[in-house]
């Protein structure tokens, strides 16, 4: 089971950049838009969004003008647009030796023989390229495939600098993040191989395997991969917990109750000042109607670590509750300044001034949270358009 | 002795008489038993299969959302027939209560038999002429059915003004008098828009999958709609009031049920609306022909951590003998349904985890009721479940496409006990059910359960004996007011408590209550008063009524 999700994980990211990069365009600046829009498809082709992508595939290839080559460097573009690297990078070379300043040819030259995959050769001027050139689009472009580079040939030390420079340039660039993203997750597949390869006997191993788990939303393995690493090392911190997190999310029994209120009180025997395991046992008095006996295990979460805003939240809600409101709203202010985006905050707020008759504060924080409620972009429709578009340019 | 008591108590001799009155009926609960549901459908002649989309997977969102139940006496002969909505490819089917046990379709012989997907259903006599009619909500035309002398039924929507310009998403509906002019009104609750053309595939988008599941795909994602209200003009037909009463103006909204009641106890109906994914929507009545919404503020909008929820069904009683109606509403799985308890003047606070209803987050729950399914005097709680994903099933979860429902035992402590494994085989079975409603097929004080299986015969479910306590009917007849006296606030007092109902129409999901109003007494024999405010304002006493009865209460003209 666990080799699944090994080899899931630690499947080789091939460079496909090149590949991602043909357009139809022919002339010089087109191709760049052309560029931009086909790596955008790229990234979302056999995904839900393909049917998206697709449509942005054919608005980019519609805006593309089609230009005669009509230049040793155009001829190269052109090559690179069809897929013949080889072929663009014998014709870029020779538009590079005829005009070392073509920025454009060497730019290609460069981004061709990534394609080709001459990663060694087409480093330094991607690199170059991505630093220096005056034109947004290309520096981007350099960027990406120099991180494509770089991580194929397992440079990962040195594709880290250049990413967090891409998202610093580029925040809200879904191919950034994308490209960011597989980086991390390259990274997290080495090692956890190398984990696996070269301790396969230690409890982190059943620790890792259930974490993983959890995230596939396969919490029953989960719990087993934990009960493991518990029976390995009965000593270490965090696995109660989240034994007894995987048994709440794997059930909605009243019995998982039950047993996750065990997992978290081992957990506080190893660790009694764990503030998270307390609020777990709150929450599970609360789900069995037992407020009175939850009040304490919330308190004491929170004098553990008083600026831990889901436990002053429980105990706030609670006071609100048993109509101690000058004692919520004070907690519940606390909570706000703390986390200002905190819907449920904000809606206990409310609650609170409202029951205690200070209705202007109320329809205050109903503005508040309100603002809160409304999602940045819009209608969901609204964001998958947004997820093919290329950045504003710089 | 109650002298001596008190003073070795300590206690006030109030207080005494309460502790001992809280004794009797602890004792008198424990000899009651657990109650013993069965289901008698297939006996009662309701064994017609309702279609209702996919039953191994659903390509629509249309397939998931039908359909509802009602019971309504249609004839006058005093006794509930049976109304079950079908979806596509069936009919709606109206049964006969032969009296006996045994119902007997009618469908035909009323002229009510049907096409398309029916959603919802809601009673009351429009036209004041002392018969039943019947509204039922469609994906595509409404269809306002004329109740003619009971007989048959007329389809009077054209001739009422009530024919839709395009095919819209209906679902919910009540009617309510909210002008007070005497005339009952119509609310009509709708989802969203749909149609199988332009609608995306399972699949097609991130809000078409459901745990790493293709599903079909919405609400999200699919555009919003607005709510309808039609103001009776009094001479047959109706009038879209939407825009001018201010119901249109609340947008971004997944509606499904309504409940239409006073909640604020200002004497006119407001309309509380669940929708699936988005906030609730609480329409306070101006008492101008116009609304205000204002659920945020009170408190029905969301859960106790200001999060929206797919609301589905409704449910209203006074679970907590406070005098105040307290709101129940059910939602989907991995949510809790809360119940909102009134704290006055129309604001309410959500006390769904300290009334112990926290706990049975697996299932989307659909049709709920309060009821007394003991005459104890305390409304308990039925809730009918069943998921929107088929599909769920192949995940080896404990979240099923047909599940049992759930009975809540009222403590009357303020709390709910889940008492479904020990109440009876009826709740022991699995169906993918929607609408639901209570009613006395019978007549003997014991309240009966109606459910609308998707892609099944109907449930009907009946105790195996008859509640231990005494109980009171009530059927109310208005003559200022509406005939059916929609609208109308009882209070019951009896044994040392006072309780309070209103008559509905409409509620539960996509579905209608039987409209009398059903009163547990536990051990009192008689009733001490009845109290009716009727929607015209004026109120009828009456005092010391014997227990066990039916009793029809008339506004004086």
């Amino acid at each position: 089971m666990m080799q699944d999700t090994k080899d899931s994980m630690c499947q080789d990211h091939s460079l496909t950049v090149a590949a991602q990069m043909r357009t139809r365009s022919r002339d010089r600046k087109g191709a760049v838009a052309g560029l931009a829009g086909e790596f955008a498809c790229s990234t979302f082709m056999g995904t839900p969004h393909s049917a998206l992508s697709l449509a942005v595939c054919v608005v980019f290839a519609l805006a593309m003008p089609l230009c005669a080559a009509d230049s040793l460097t155009e001829q190269g573009i052109s090559a690179f647009q069809h897929g013949h690297y080889v072929e663009a990078c014998r014709l870029l070379d020779g538009a590079v030796s005829r005009d070392p300043k073509d920025e454009h040819a060497r730019a290609f030259l460069a981004l061709a023989r990534a394609g080709a995959g001459h990663c060694a050769d087409a480093i330094p001027e991607l690199a170059k390229r991505f630093e220096d050139s005056a034109d947004p689009d290309l520096a981007r472009l350099s960027g990406l495939t120099l991180v494509q580079c770089l991580v194929a040939r397992g440079e990962m030390d040195q594709a880290v600098p250049v990413t967090t420079q891409l998202a610093a340039k580029y925040p809200d660039d879904a191919d950034v993040l994308y490209q960011t993203a597989r980086l991390h997750m390259k990274a997290f597949n080495d090692v956890t191989r190398r984990m696996f390869e070269r301790t396969p006997a230690s409890y982190r191993v059943n620790q890792l395997s259930a974490e993983i788990f959890e995230t596939q939303d396969r919490f029953a393995e989960a719990a087993a991969e934990y009960r493991k690493a518990i029976e390995k090392n009965p000593q270490a911190l965090d696995l109660h917990f989240r034994l007894g997190r995987a048994i709440l999310l794997e059930s909605h029994s009243p019995e998982a109750l039950v047993r996750a209120r065990g997992e978290f009180e081992a957990e506080l025997a190893l660790n009694a000042d764990d503030a998270a395991a307390e609020y777990q046992i709150g929450q599970i008095l609360t789900a069995a109607a037992k407020p009175a006996e939850a009040l304490p295990h919330y308190e004491k979460a929170l004098a553990l670590s008083p600026d831990f805003v889901e436990a002053a939240l429980a105990v706030g809600k609670m006071r609100v509750q048993s109509r101690r409101f000058p004692e919520a709203i004070e907690l519940l202010e606390h909570v706000v300044a703390l986390d200002g985006r905190n819907e449920a905050a904000h809606y206990n707020l409310m609650i609170a001034y409202r029951n205690s008759g200070q209705m202007d504060k109320a329809r205050s924080e109903q503005q508040e949270y309100e603002k809160l409620q409304r999602t940045p972009e819009g209608e969901f429709t609204d964001f998958l358009k947004k997820l093919g578009e290329k950045p504003p340019a710089k | 002795m109650l002298v001596r008591v008190h003073l070795w108590l300590k206690m006030t001799p109030s207080r005494v008489f309460a502790l001992v009155l809280l004794v009797a009926v602890v004792l008198w609960a424990a000899v009651a038993g657990a109650p013993d549901f069965h289901d008698i459908a297939k006996q009662a002649g309701l064994t017609a299969f309702f279609p209702n989309g996919g039953e191994k997977s659903k390509e629509y969102i249309i397939e998931t959302t039908g359909s509802g139940v009602a019971f309504i006496d249609y004839d006058n002969d005093g006794y509930l027939d049976i109304f079950v909505l079908s979806g596509d490819g069936g009919t709606n089917r109206m049964y006969h209560n032969d009296h006996n046990g045994h119902f007997t379709d009618v469908t035909e012989q009323l002229g009510l038999t049907s096409s398309g997907w029916a959603e919802g259903v809601c009673a009351g006599d429009y036209d004041n002429d002392g018969y039943t009619d019947l509204f039922v909500t469609y994906w595509g035309q409404n269809r306002l059915y004329r109740n003619v002398n009971g007989k048959r039924f007329e389809d009077v929507t054209a001739k009422a003004h009530l024919t839709q310009d395009r095919t819209r998403y209906n679902t919910g509906c009540a009617f309510l008098d909210y002008d007070g002019d005497g005339h009952l009104d119509l609310f009509v609750a709708n989802y969203l828009k749909f149609d199988f053309a332009t609608t995306p595939k399972a699949g097609s988008n991130p809000y078409c999958y459901y745990r790493g599941m293709a599903v079909n795909c919405g609400p999200r994602g699919l555009p919003f709609e607005t709510n309808l209200l039609y103001h009776n003009k009094g001479d047959g037909t109706f009038e879209d009031v939407s825009e001018r009463s201010g119901i249109a103006k609340a947008t971004g909204h997944y509606s499904l049920a309504v409940l239409a009641q006073d909640v604020n106890d200002d004497g006119r109906p407001d309309i509380y609306v669940v929708g699936d994914q988005t906030p609730a929507m609480l329409f306070i009545n101006q008492g101008d022909g116009t609304f205000t919404e204002e659920a945020v503020m009170r408190g029905v909008a969301f859960d106790e951590n200001g999060r929206e929820l797919s609301g589905m069904g409704l449910a209203s009683a006074d679970y907590d003998g406070d005098g105040r109606l307290d709101i129940f509403r059910s939602d989907f799985s991995d949510e809790r349904s809360l119940l909102y308890r009134s704290t006055g003047d129309g604001q309410f606070d959500d006390v769904t985890t300290a009334a112990g209803l926290g706990n049975n987050t697996r299932f989307v729950n659909w049709g709920c009721a309060f009821l007394d399914f003991e005459n104890s005097g305390w409304k308990g709680l039925v809730v009918v479940n069943g998921h929107v994903f088929p599909e769920v099933d192949r995940q080896n979860i404990d979240i099923h496409s047909r599940d049992h429902a759930l009975l809540y035992r009222n403590t009357g402590k303020g709390t709910f006990e889940d008492i479904s494994a020990q109440a009876g085989p009826a709740f022991q079975l699995r169906h993918s059910a929607r609408g639901l409603a209570i009613g006395d097929i019978d007549n003997d004080g014991t309240l009966e359960i109606l459910a609308n299986n998707q892609n099944e015969p109907p449930s009907l479910w009946k105790q195996s004996h008859r509640a231990a306590g005494h109980w009171l009917l009530l059927k109310l007849v208005g003559s200022r007011s509406n005939r059916s006296a929609i609208g109308a606030r009882v209070a019951v007092t009896a044994g040392g408590r006072t309780q309070i109902d209103e008559v509905r129409s409409g509620g539960s999901y996509l579905s209608q209550n039987d409209l009398r109003l059903h009163f547990g007494l536990g051990a009192a024999t008689r009733a001490d008063s009845i109290t009716v405010r009727w929607p015209s304002g004026q109120k009828t006493a009456i005092a010391d009524i014997a227990a066990d009865r039916i009793v029809t209460i008339q506004e004086q003209p």
